[in-house]
């Protein structure tokens, strides 16, 4: 495909491409600590920032578009391909780094996040968005985030320039199994995915190592106390034993040309996304396939997106299907869990029980099912049991350990500790007591926190209806 | 009741925390209160006592923090002192009687209700510090200054200040806190400083956001674009972005 001189202006294909970019979900800013250098323009901090937040509430953290929006892909599921009859434009770098460089400046993004559809084949294109990056960070002297993705199929060569230049780089894995994905992008396959994933992986645990760190990424810092974590030491995956899932022939990335270029390869990790909802993989295969991937792979974050049917083929979900919004928001949950507090997939579902309970958080719904855990003595408990009770997170749980050396905790100071009673009422007891005489029964207190629940999964489950209460005024009374 | 009053600057209070301390000692610590600037009711029976900054009494304060109690202590009444709260001073107050008592732990007691006030201010001043670190938007004036205005519940100004003296060293900038007329300054590649606004430079700040550009125009194109329809949310957008912080957020502005 040849460059089309459309004669859009800046403007105009800053809509077409952003419109273009709005269904990849990574958006966020974090995981990179970097100070700021006279001279240059930026740092990045590691909480990440948000700088505004669009219509449906996610957060606007980086300046999402693509270097062009044509492809010569098919794949089913995308706004963006070959057979798409639709308005396309393509970014020249500099455009892409002034718009990078004055939004920046005026607080507007916290960086860039740069994807692509495929221009002519994999490499090329790459080689395209690798030049707008080296040509942002030296000539423009940005030093502020990147987030690139990579496109499947590229060289390693520019696979490993992409890595320096970026803070994060992502490999989209779309689908969790190798069936659906040759079933709706007939020109990706997991092998494709899957290859470059490991490369980067290997690559970020030895450039790691090689300036002292530890090579596996930061995790919560939690996670440390926790014996039975994902993350644990023992049960992280070595590159030996990856060996089947990924075919790495070589397993560091080496850019060549990159001269003076002293960068971290890829700090802040790197991620991937899948598509949940456009094919009938239940939750336990996506949160199996969730921690393989942190386990292995070392990822940093794997994000969901609910399937939106934009395009109508038969294999697909017909169009005005609303999106799995509220399956989406369980998988977040779990994914949390999964990082934060120490569950491991198949201590949340099983075979028997492949998805999440609509009415139920997953925490709620596990420790229903575990009630012979509870209740905890807040006082004396460990903190990896404190972890899994419902509305304690690792802020209070943490508190709960620094609080209980110098005193005894009632429920007051528990609220003022940021503890969510109504949930955690149930399963805690505090000086010998529970907060209200409740029995320890599955069925009881499944009936409470679901009626807690309620209005949030209502909210969420039907957020684009236009449903209200009705009242006088819409009738001109009052 | 002897109630001690004092400015609302930083100085001023630790040095109104000393005198009304020192009266304490004879009287009781029950018997003396301090309260910021202005006092809008005065009670009946109180002896109301201003109290002017005084530079050795200040650092006499802040040793002694750092020495009796630690250093953490010292950064949570540094950030109290930000607070719009009406009790801040007296959190204080309350906080280091507490914590001469104690010493270091003080800072852990989570139990101890006078800790607790100050971790929650802690966390409001911090917390709303990066709300703006966020949602400060600079308005660049012919690509040489750029200026933002914000309009804080607590004095975060300086937090934001430095936050972008890290970000952006090389160019000239300015943040105004349009509700205390207070501006952080930062010339390109100096140190930035605070400083408070006359009246008639506060006037003519005030008219840098009608200035706009292209960027500004693209930027609002850029951020209804990336909206997915179909999962349009807005009070999920109302949670995450308050109404009360969109005030100079070019986004949100009609034009």
């Amino acid at each position: 495909m040849n460059e089309i001189l459309t004669g859009y202006t800046t403007q105009e294909k800053l809509e077409i491409l952003a419109d273009a970019a709005k269904y990849d979900v990574a958006c966020t800013s974090s995981g990179s600590d970097r100070r700021g250098k006279k001279g240059f323009l930026g740092n990045a901090s590691a909480c990440g920032i948000c700088h505004s937040f669009a219509a449906d509430g996610r957060c606007i953290s980086l300046l999402k578009i693509l270097m062009t929006n044509h492809c010569v892909y098919d794949c089913k599921y995308c706004a963006n391909r070959a057979s798409n009859d639709i308005p396309r434009a393509t970014f020249t770098p500099e455009e892409i780094c002034e718009l990078t460089i004055e939004f920046y400046k005026r607080n507007y993004i916290e960086g860039l996040f740069l994807s692509s559809g495929v221009l002519k084949n994999p490499t090329y294109t790459m080689e395209k968005m690798c030049e707008t990056l080296l040509l942002l960070r030296n000539k423009y002297c940005f030093n502020g985030y990147i987030h690139v993705k990579t496109i499947p199929g590229a060289s390693d060569e520019v696979l490993a320039a992409a890595g320096y230049l970026a803070d994060r780089i992502s490999v989209n894995l779309e689908l969790p199994t190798a069936e659906s994905l040759s079933k709706l992008a007939p020109n990706k396959s997991f092998q494709t995915i899957l290859d470059p994933m490991g490369k980067v992986s290997d690559t970020i645990a030895s450039h790691r190592a090689a300036i002292g760190k530890d090579p596996h990424m930061e995790r919560s810092s939690g996670n440390k106390y926790l014996q039975n974590s994902i993350f644990s030491k023992d049960r992280l995956v070595t590159k030996k034993e990856r060996g089947q899932l990924s075919v790495s022939g070589k397993n560091a990335l080496v850019p060549s040309g990159m001269g003076k270029l002293t960068r971290s390869f890829a700090p802040a990790g790197q991620s991937t996304q899948m598509i949940i909802g456009a094919t009938p993989e239940s939750d336990y295969t996506l949160i199996q396939t969730t921690q393989k991937l942190y386990q292995s792979y070392d990822l940093k974050r794997v994000f969901y997106s609910a399937y939106i049917p934009i395009n109508e083929d038969n294999v697909l979900p017909g169009l005005g299907t609303p999106p799995p919004l509220l399956r989406e928001h369980r998988l977040y949950q779990a994914d949390w869990l999964l990082r934060y507090y120490g569950f491991t997939a198949d201590e949340l579902l099983s075979e028997e029980k492949p998805n999440f309970n609509e009415q139920l958080d997953p925490k709620c719904d596990w420790a229903l099912r575990h009630l012979d855990y509870f209740p905890l003595d807040v006082q004396s408990a460990p903190y990896d049991l404190l972890l899994r009770v419902p509305g304690i997170g690792p802020k209070s749980a943490g508190r709960i350990m620094y609080a209980r050396r110098y005193g005894r905790l009632d429920f007051d100071s528990l609220k003022k500790m940021g503890v969510v009673l109504k949930r955690a009422h149930y399963f805690i007891i505090c000086n010998g007591k529970q907060m209200y005489n409740t029995p320890i029964e599955e069925r009881f207190i499944e009936r409470q926190l679901t009626d807690t629940n309620r209005r949030e999964n209502w909210k969420l489950a039907n957020s684009n209806s236009t449903y209200q209460q009705m009242s006088l005024f819409d009738y001109g009374i009052g | 009741m002897k109630v001690f009053c004092c400015e609302d600057r930083f100085e001023d209070m630790l040095t109104c925390i000393y005198d009304a301390w020192s009266v304490a000692l004879t009287e009781g610590h029950e018997n003396v209160r301090v309260v910021r600037e202005p006092v809008l009711q005065q009670t009946l029976f109180d002896e109301y006592i201003h109290v002017e900054p005084d530079r050795d009494k200040l650092e006499k304060v802040i040793r002694s923090i750092k020495r009796q109690i630690s250093n953490q202590a010292y950064m949570y009444v540094f950030y109290a002192s930000l607070s719009s709260e009406e009790d801040a001073l007296q959190a204080i107050y309350n906080f280091l009687r507490v914590g001469f008592a104690v010493g270091g732990q003080v800072c852990s007691m989570y139990t101890n209700p006078h800790v607790m006030r100050m971790v929650e201010l802690k966390r409001r001043i911090g917390n709303e510090g990066h709300y703006f670190r966020e949602f400060a938007r600079f308005t660049s004036l012919d690509n040489k200054v750029y200026v933002c205005h914000i309009e804080p519940k607590n004095n975060v100004v300086m937090m934001v200040g430095n936050h972008f003296a890290d970000r952006m060293p090389s160019e000239h900038w300015m943040i105004i806190d349009d509700t205390r007329k207070l501006a952080v300054v930062h010339p390109k590649d100096e140190e930035n400083y605070l400083r408070y606004l006359t009246d008639t430079e506060f006037e003519s700040l005030s008219h840098s956001e009608d200035y706009s550009d292209k960027y500004t125009d693209m930027w609002k194109s850029f951020f209804d674009v990336i909206a997915i329809k179909e999962r349009k949310n807005i009070s999920c957008q109302r949670n995450m972005f308050p109404i009360w912080m969109r005030k100079h957020a070019v986004e949100f502005m009609d034009d």
